[in-house]
């Protein structure tokens, strides 16, 4: 393997110097792509797995959206008439109703909660608790997560469920619903779950964003009288805002395309109480094996994603990197 | 209080509001354990105890619950460690000879290239998840074992190469100088220098990724149809629907017994590797 230094272009410095100097004229020629050939050679694995499993499917996706296509049988064009088919089906406002409040949700749930509870952690003094906290907020995570929506599920029983027997215990007999299994609450049950939101990445990343703000910024602050709440609201916000473009962009794409729980929890319904776009998706592959019309919708949930994803990009902007360390 | 206000360089909250802090936080870590409370109370419990007492600690615990539920999801765990194991080993590999190559060697078109990697971590799977069944199925890979391990080892290395390159970047020059002198070639410098001092951001590589595939679930969801080759969570998902099983697996302990030993993997693995975890989130100061 050594026997190779010679052509390694990284390998002596007067290798790279030479390099350097031919750059301008010579930098995109055959010689040198042939004086690197081994970083070639060691990515080659890496892309020839990329291009057949990562590059091509969402590619062939793109282009079927557009298609009839079934397995085993030959695709065939029909232009935007799988979007049209979306777009005029009955349920399709409904779906995108609930995708709207699911995001709102989402919005609060993966941004607001690890925050809180990042500043609760950030403003404890002693270091040895702090440390404590930050490995406690990971807990949850440590349960699968099709274990936690299954707890849920059983939660939320109507006759054996811990929720009802506490309201029942309560006196609050009337308010033991089938959180599940009603109209106009199982979309709401399905948000509910996870309760309190507390999510332990979210929270680690606040918590790297705020460690990184400057001890000269805060005592500059503590001299002109702004702590605790004032601080939070005018110093320590401004300067997350990366950390909460980055959560806010994963809250969106999750709220989007997540159906993961719904497939669980009530596969849709009652009814299509609880129907997103994502699960319709699946569903007319899986079950009604329209390939070509399930490819339709998870590019336009792509679409919207995307959209979103650069509204946040625009919308938000970090404060000032030199207040930083 | 007086004394406290000395103890603190900068007037920060007092010793009272501190306390409210402490409780604050433990009842929201509090309420966030609750499910995971409920679980394992429920997972000693036998059929009548599970139907009359869910409540109360029922004494003496029904070990025997765990025995049960191994018998039903053994396979389904060895199954799903199996597949990770040789997915992550894949994905090192991988992530740590790109890493290397996008940090440490000059060629043409290097950044072109490694973008061309990280825009993919853009591309939601939601676009590729139908056509991926489809090129599965059409390379006959359904209903294999490498339907699971492939996509990871293809996939993995995106955020890997991401995070290898970030980490194999610090780590310095003159190491590389030095070995290059005593005549080192790429596969050396790779294997000698800079996966000894990367395995920091290998470990915190390691935990997502065996976090990610533990909690798999809608891909082996259809493309595994044979349970002998199903994961873990696939697995728990078809017992909760199955309520006449010989052992009342669905109604009572054991169906709890083994979410909680689903849980145990990835509680022995933030035991091992928590802590390159937490850092690797906190210390990164990752934003966008």
């Amino acid at each position: 393997m050594s026997s190779a230094q010679s052509t390694q272009t990284d390998s002596a410095p007067s290798g790279r110097i030479l390099w350097r100097r031919m750059r301008p004229t010579t930098s995109l020629s055959w010689r040198a792509f042939r004086r690197s050939w081994q970083a070639y050679a060691l990515l080659s694995p890496i892309f020839a797995l990329l291009i057949v499993f990562v590059y091509y499917p969402p590619i062939l996706g793109l282009i079927r959206a557009f298609f009839r296509w079934r397995p085993g049988v030959p695709a065939t064009f029909v232009g935007l008439d799988n979007f049209v088919t979306y777009f005029t089906y009955a349920e399709t406002p409904h779906e995108l109703v609930n995708i709207v409040k699911l995001l709102v949700f989402g919005l609060f749930a993966g941004i607001v909660m690890p925050f809180i509870m990042a500043e609760l952690i950030f403003f404890v003094r002693s270091p040895a608790l702090k440390e404590l906290y930050r490995l406690l907020v990971i807990i949850p995570m440590l349960v699968p997560g099709i274990v936690t929506v299954l707890l849920w599920q059983k939660l939320y029983d109507p006759y054996l469920g811990p929720i009802n027997d506490m309201l029942r215990a309560m006196g609050l007999e009337q308010f033991a619903l089938n959180w599940l299994g009603e109209h106009r609450i199982a979309i709401y049950a399905i948000m509910f779950v996870g309760f309190p939101w507390v999510w332990g990445v979210g929270t680690l990343i606040y918590l790297g964003g705020l460690g990184q703000i400057s001890e000269s910024v805060y005592e500059a602050a503590a001299l002109d009288g702004c702590t605790g709440v004032g601080r939070v609201m005018r110093i320590d916000i401004p300067l997350v805002l990366g950390q909460v473009r980055l959560l806010a962009i994963l809250a969106i794409i999750n709220a989007i395309t997540a159906f993961q729980n719904i497939l669980v929890l009530t596969d849709g319904g009652p009814g299509f109480s609880t129907m997103v776009p994502g699960l319709t998706m699946f569903h007319s592959a899986f079950r009604a094996q329209k390939f070509g019309y399930s490819s339709a919708i998870g590019l336009l949930l792509f679409i919207i994603a995307m959209s979103g994803t650069l509204i946040i990009n625009r919308g938000i902007r970090p404060a000032n990197e030199e207040l930083r360390q | 209080m007086t004394t406290d206000l000395k103890r603190s360089p900068n007037r920060r909250p007092l010793q009272m509001s501190q306390l409210g802090l402490h409780l604050l936080i433990a009842f929201l870590l509090l309420l966030s354990l609750i499910p995971t409370v409920i679980m394992i109370n429920l997972s000693f419990k036998n059929g009548l105890q599970y139907r009359w007492e869910r409540w109360s600690l029922s004494l003496p615990l029904r070990g025997s619950n765990y025995l049960s539920a191994w018998d039903v999801i053994d396979a389904y765990m060895i199954n799903t460690v199996l597949v990770a194991m040789v997915g992550l080993a894949g994905v090192l590999i991988l992530s740590l000879i790109g890493g290397y190559v996008f940090a440490r060697m000059r060629f043409p078109l290097r950044e072109p290239l490694y973008y061309a990697i990280i825009a993919l971590l853009m591309v939601p799977w939601v676009l590729s998840f139908i056509p991926a069944y489809m090129l599965y199925n059409n390379l006959g890979l359904l209903n294999t074992r490498w339907a699971l391990i492939i996509p990871n080892v293809a996939g993995g290395p995106i955020f890997g190469i991401f995070l290898m390159r970030a980490f194999i970047t610090g780590i310095p020059e003159e190491l590389y100088e030095s070995a290059r002198c005593d005549g080192a070639g790429a596969w050396s410098l790779i294997w000698r220098i800079t996966f000894p001092l990367s395995l920091p951001g290998l470990a915190t590589l390691s935990v997502l990724n065996f976090v990610a595939e533990w909690n798999s679930f809608l891909w082996p969801l259809v493309t595994i149809s044979d349970m002998s080759k199903q994961v873990i969570s696939v697995g728990l998902f078809r017992l909760s629907r199955t309520t006449n099983d010989s052992v009342d697996f669905g109604s009572g302990g054991p169906l709890f017994a083994g979410y909680v030993l689903a849980s145990i993997p990835l509680v022995i693995l933030f035991i091992v590797l928590g802590k390159f975890y937490v850092e690797g989130l906190v210390e990164s100061g990752i934003k966008m």
